[in-house]
């Protein structure tokens, strides 16, 4: 708080007291007062001025100070009525008690809307796996009954499931709940479940899979990791080059102390002005606008779940000729003492 | 013939799983009164237990670690959840391998005769004709004859064993072999379909594999 913006807002009780000043020296002059008393009585008048002004202007400003470098501080900006003194001034409490007010109204309402949020949620997860039974049958009855209609709805029903997959992982990777496991996984278990899960897909794209060098184990969820990689399938599946075959290559290597995993695909590339957004949410970009059916969630997912698992990825491409994707697994310390 | 107990509270599953299963030549049996499922199961006959998590009463995990407290006998968890706590937990139970719902059909008959076979201690002598099956030499013999399978064919021609008499499709194939993580293509599978009859077709078993169109093949 500046004392200059703190006066020009006292223009007006400044600007009165000197009128009043000007009207009473005035009238004492009208009168013949002797022009010592007079000469006191100004300096007087302006002592009292002044010492009120500045107690006033200080009393403001240790409270206005303390409030703006704490809220500078606060990493949660609304806790800021928790951290206040009581003002000594009347418009300060007031406005210290209305804040109080605002805030605890503002708080009621964010916990109103997590609690519907985390319902809402549970609701989702439950129902995502209760979906999942009669899919499960009806995978059974079509293996069961394998014809022409069986197979295509074997194909429908790969869908539906992956459908109800997304739903499961954005959930999830919307929240801050703690709802993964950490365990050590074999790269190369969760590439062979990865692919098998996509298995008919690929291979009605007529697509090679080249996997090597996946010997290592990472510390990370395995369910999803598998979920991020079959959304990386999915997109060279999506985003494939019509006039080569498909071929998708996928290796790990160990770097220090991170284990770096590729994923890299022939296809048609992201153009250089969109690669830096594809992580973004709803983004579709180039190629998700000359192919339909691109929602832009499938990448958003990728990288929300890898940022709450605390792994990096990476992309790199070059139009018309591949992409790349690398996830970066760092080493736990703990695993090497167990 | 191993038999089987299915322990599953969806009555639709259960009957799918019960045709699944009969369908590639077991004997098949279902839990039903959940209210005593230790019991029942304790005292059931099968060589194999498929066990859902989600079951009334006693839940699959409770359950199975009660039975282990009694019977060895194989179990593989079925399990609708997608988080791997629980299957983490099942196999920390004793369970011998679990699949996650919806699954793929293919893959569970390929655990349950793996399990079995494992279960069963003593490697059936594998004979095909007079031949000498030696899966973990990847070799075919007769007589001191020896032929070298390669790691796709032999996978053929072990599952083709397994079902010997049955239609066995392309998508079982594939499934088979992209579990043993051969991520071959349809070109692929047709050349090692056409080299494995060759090799047989020098022990004099021409005829072995007959193609059934749109079908699969059949190892006769």
């Amino acid at each position: 708080m500046k004392l200059s913006d703190f006066l020009r807002d006292r223009i007006v009780s400044i600007s009165a007291a000197a009128v009043g000043l000007a009207l009473l020296l005035l009238f004492m002059y009208t009168y013949r007062v002797p022009s010592e008393l007079l000469g006191a009585a100004v300096i007087l008048f302006l002592i009292t001025l002044t010492v009120a002004e500045l107690w006033e202007f200080f009393r403001r400003r240790s409270f206005y100070d303390k409030l703006t470098s704490q809220l500078e501080q606060l990493d949660q900006k609304y806790l800021i009525t928790e951290m206040l003194d009581e003002p000594q001034f009347l418009d300060g409490r007031i406005f210290k008690s209305v804040m109080e007010e605002v805030n605890k109204s503002m708080c009621d309402n964010v916990a109103e809307f997590r609690r519907t949020d985390a319902d809402f949620r549970e609701f989702i997860e439950m129902w995502v796996h209760e979906v999942k039974l009669p899919v499960a049958s009806l995978q059974l009855m079509a293996h069961n009954h394998r014809d022409e209609f069986g197979e295509k709805a074997q194909d429908q029903l790969r869908r539906i499931d992956s459908y109800t997959d997304q739903v499961l992982y954005y959930v999830r990777s919307e929240n801050a709940e703690k709802d993964y496991l950490i365990t050590e996984v074999s790269l190369k278990k969760i590439f062979s479940n990865t692919a098998m899960r996509n298995r008919e897909d690929l291979l009605m794209r007529g697509a090679e899979l080249s996997a090597h060098d996946l010997g290592y184990s990472v510390m990370t969820d395995g369910k999803w990791l598998e979920y991020m990689l079959g959304q990386l399938i999915a997109n060279s599946i999506k985003y494939a080059h019509e006039d080569r075959t498909l071929t998708i290559e996928v290796w790990a290597e160990k770097n220090g102390s991170e284990t770096m995993l590729h994923f890299r695909d022939n296809g048609i590339g992201i153009p250089a002005s969109d690669i830096h957004d594809v992580f973004r949410k709803s983004f579709t970009g180039e190629n998700g606008r000359s192919r339909s059916k691109s929602t832009g969630m499938g990448l958003y997912i990728v990288k929300s779940l890898c940022q709450r698992l605390g792994h990096k990825v990476e992309v790199s491409s070059v139009q018309g000729e591949w992409t790349e994707f690398i996830f970066t697994f760092a080493d736990n310390e703990l695993m090497n003492v167990v | 013939m191993s038999k089987i107990c299915i322990v599953e509270d969806d009555q639709a599953i259960r009957g799918e799983l019960e045709a699944l299963l009969r369908n590639s030549g077991y004997e098949t049996e279902s839990l039903t009164d959940f209210e005593h499922s230790l019991q029942l199961l304790s005292e059931s006959a099968a060589d194999l237990f498929l066990m859902d998590i989600n079951i009334p009463y006693l839940n699959g995990e409770e359950l199975l670690r009660k039975l282990r407290s009694t019977r060895e006998t194989p179990v593989i968890m079925l399990t609708s959840r997608t988080s791997e706590t629980d299957e983490v937990l099942a196999m920390s139970y004793g369970a011998d391998d679990y699949i996650t719902k919806p699954y793929n059909p293919t893959i569970l008959l390929l655990r349950i005769s793996a399990i079995l076979k494992r279960a069963s201690n003593a490697p059936a002598a594998l004979s095909y004709r007079g031949l000498q099956v030696n899966p973990a030499k990847g070799s075919l013999s007769r007589n001191g004859d020896e032929i070298v399978l390669t790691k796709n064919e032999m996978i053929i021609f072990q599952l083709m064993l397994d079902n010997q008499g049955r239609i066995v499709t392309r998508d079982d194939l594939m499934t088979a072999l992209w579990d043993n993580d051969e991520f071959v293509n349809d070109n692929a599978l047709t050349v090692n379909i056409s080299r494995l009859r060759a090799k047989l077709a020098d022990f004099g078993c021409e005829d072995a594999i007959e193609t059934r169109k749109k079908q699969g093949y059949i190892l006769k």
